[in-house]
């Protein structure tokens, strides 16, 4: 093999196996640098959050990806931790993060006209 | 054809030949090109794989994947790839390299001898754009899928890149390009406008030139992997752009030219005739772009939801109607206009099914200001989005670039119908400009090519005066 082949080989591996590793290991590095967890919302006509109680850690940064899979808009506010999205549009994933500094179980809610069934739209935030 | 001037301004025969300049030639001669580009693209399509994959079954406004395949790639291609610089996309695309490396056993290098692979030749009778023509049309059943669910958009390209391997090793060189790609068809119809081309120099030293290394290949380079013979091959349906004719030519006899846009549009050789499934690109294309600016971009919120499957039935009229629209009311609508034509020319002696495939040229120019109409409907309200995805791809809360909370800004948009007409009359005016021509290549004589002529410019000036319609409301 010559030495151009080879540099080509190499930037053949670098854009498919190295790119996948590098985007799958950054994120798991992220992830562990700070307790992340992934809510998934829908209405509850088409499966309300998911999951519906989430259980952190006493003490931690939290970061929370709250991904709207439905076709309308929701809003999420955890009211005791004073973290609130006003709109999370169709397909967006809202970012929240706050220090989990009490323990107890606390409700979260949509905030946004969704459905209706929109007042169903809660789950509970466990900290222990 | 002597001085033939197309709108009494450019001469037809006018080409300014950009290898003309040192380094573009020796861009073209260097087996870096295409070669870096396809590896960037590999790169930027992996991501936009492992996107589809992790942002499922959410809608996609926010995905990269999705906004990077349909509203950057397509838009691209529509607007500037296809209609500036041909089969563009082709040159730099991904997805064949895994069977190219398969055959060759090398990515930079020029392999000697027979390449790898069953190496078969494609079945004669499947050696048109028919197969390409259906492919397409059923990619469009699942339209309202790919621009909202990330993963049919992963399903979709990981289909391509598995056929286009498995292709590969079946059937020799760039048999899935030329008669499989469903993104190929089109791309070969509309580069009949290009205003950019590969074309050889001088025939004199092609035609002394054996053996045509162009054609079987050298140590420099392999025979052309689309099949063509660019020793004398005329128009830019099937060339794929790969640049290889520069490099296995001695003499230095290749040229990319800049031309005027259309040319093609008049050819019709013995080795690269005008067919009955060119035509039928041109009417499927236009279908689906009537078809989906009704669906996706017309007030019509009923036809939006028929193609998004919100109920089955609404779905199955969807796929009927499209399909029976397409390959049926179109050419149909367009073979009682060629009757007419002949009706009118007063001609008995050429046949109704060539001055029905002639004139479907005339539909080349007036489809391509379709889909750009439609397009900038799509880039202008949507584009903010991609500095969005940019900086935040997988939708995990990165900001790579710092524009991630980058708000949704449409451009343009209040000025998105008058563009979009603007276009369509310029493409009308070339659609009228070939049309004519063909008219006079079809019929024997100036004043049946006159009469035969008027029939079709009617349904030019209808179809165009429907989509002003459409456009601007
Ligand atoms: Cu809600």
């Amino acid at each position: 093999m010559s030495r151009k082949e080879i540099i080509a080989v190499i930037l053949f591996i670098l854009a498919t196996v190295i790119t996948i590793a590098g985007v799958v290991g950054v994120e798991a590095y992220r992830r562990r640098e700070l307790y992340t967890v992934e809510l998934t919302a829908r209405a509850p006509e088409h499966g309300n959050w998911y999951p519906q109680e989430i259980t952190v850690p006493l003490g931690e940064e939290v970061r929370i990806l709250i991904r709207n899979i439905d076709t309308v808009s929701h809003g999420f506010a955890l009211p005791d931790f004073e973290v609130a999205v006003p709109e999370i549009k169709a397909g967006q994933v809202a970012v929240v993060q706050f220090v989990a500094n009490k323990s107890g179980t606390f409700p979260f809610l949509c905030t946004v006209w969704c459905a209706g069934r929109h007042m169903e739209m809660r789950g509970e935030l466990i900290v222990e | 054809m002597s001085e033939d001037k197309l709108f009494g301004l450019i001469d037809l025969n006018f080409r300014f030949e950009l290898t003309k300049f040192k380094l573009v030639r020796a861009l073209c001669k260097s087996r870096w090109l295409p070669l870096l580009l396809i590896l960037f693209n590999l790169f930027i399509f992996v991501i936009i794989l492992l996107a589809g994959l992790f942002g499922g079954y959410s809608a996609g406004n926010y995905n990269f994947g999705i906004m990077m395949v349909w509203i950057l790639w397509w838009v691209l291609l529509i607007l500037m790839l296809v209609p500036g610089f041909a089969r563009m996309w082709c040159l730099m695309c991904p997805f064949p390299i895994f069977s190219d490396w398969a055959q060759r056993g090398k990515l930079f290098e020029v392999r000697q001898g027979k390449l790898g692979g069953l190496n078969l030749k494609w079945p004669k009778r499947l050696s048109s754009m028919w197969v390409l023509n259906l492919a397409f049309l059923a990619t469009t059943f699942f339209s309202g899928f790919f621009t909202v669910r990330p993963f049919a958009t992963f399903i979709l390209l990981g289909i391509i890149i598995l056929v286009a391997f498995l292709t590969g090793l079946v059937f020799q060189k760039r048999t899935f390009c030329l008669y499989l790609c469903p993104v190929s068809g089109f791309q070969g119809l509309y580069s009949q406008f290009a205003t950019a081309e590969v074309r050889r120099k001088d025939p004199e030293i092609c035609k002394k030139h054996t053996p045509k290394t162009c054609f079987v290949g050298n140590e420099k380079g392999y025979g052309c992997p689309w099949l063509r013979t660019p020793f004398d091959f005329a128009k830019n349906t099937y060339c794929g752009l790969c640049l290889e004719c520069f490099k296995t030519c001695p003499h230095d006899n290749m040229a990319l030219n800049l031309r005027p846009p259309g040319v093609d549009l008049l050819v019709d050789t013995k080795r690269e005739p005008r067919g009955l499934d060119e035509a039928y690109k041109a009417f499927i294309m236009l279908g689906i772009a009537i078809v989906f600016y009704l669906a996706f971009q017309g007030p019509w919120g009923v036809i939006k939801d028929m193609v998004r499957a919100t109920t089955l039935e609404g779905y199955l009229g969807y796929i009927t109607f499209h399909t029976v629209f397409n390959l049926l009311i179109i050419p149909g609508i367009f073979f009682l206009f060629a009757y007419l034509s002949k009706l009118f020319s007063g001609n008995k002696e050429v046949p109704l099914k060539k001055i029905f495939t002639n004139f479907s040229y005339t539909l080349v120019p007036l489809g391509l200001g379709v889909w750009i109409g439609f397009s900038l409907g799509i880039i202008l309200p949507n584009g903010s989005y991609l500095l969005h995805i940019l900086s935040d791809p997988f939708a995990w809360g990165w900001n790579l670039f710092g524009t991630a909370h980058f708000p949704w800004t449409p451009v343009l948009t209040h000025l998105l119908g008058y563009l979009q007409g603007a276009t369509l009359i310029v493409f009308y005016l070339f659609s009228i400009a070939y049309g004519f021509r063909s008219s006079r290549q079809t019929y024997p004589d100036l004043p049946q090519a006159r009469r035969g002529w008027i029939p079709m410019l009617g349904l030019l000036t209808l179809i165009t005066t429907a989509f002003l319609w459409l456009f601007m409301g």
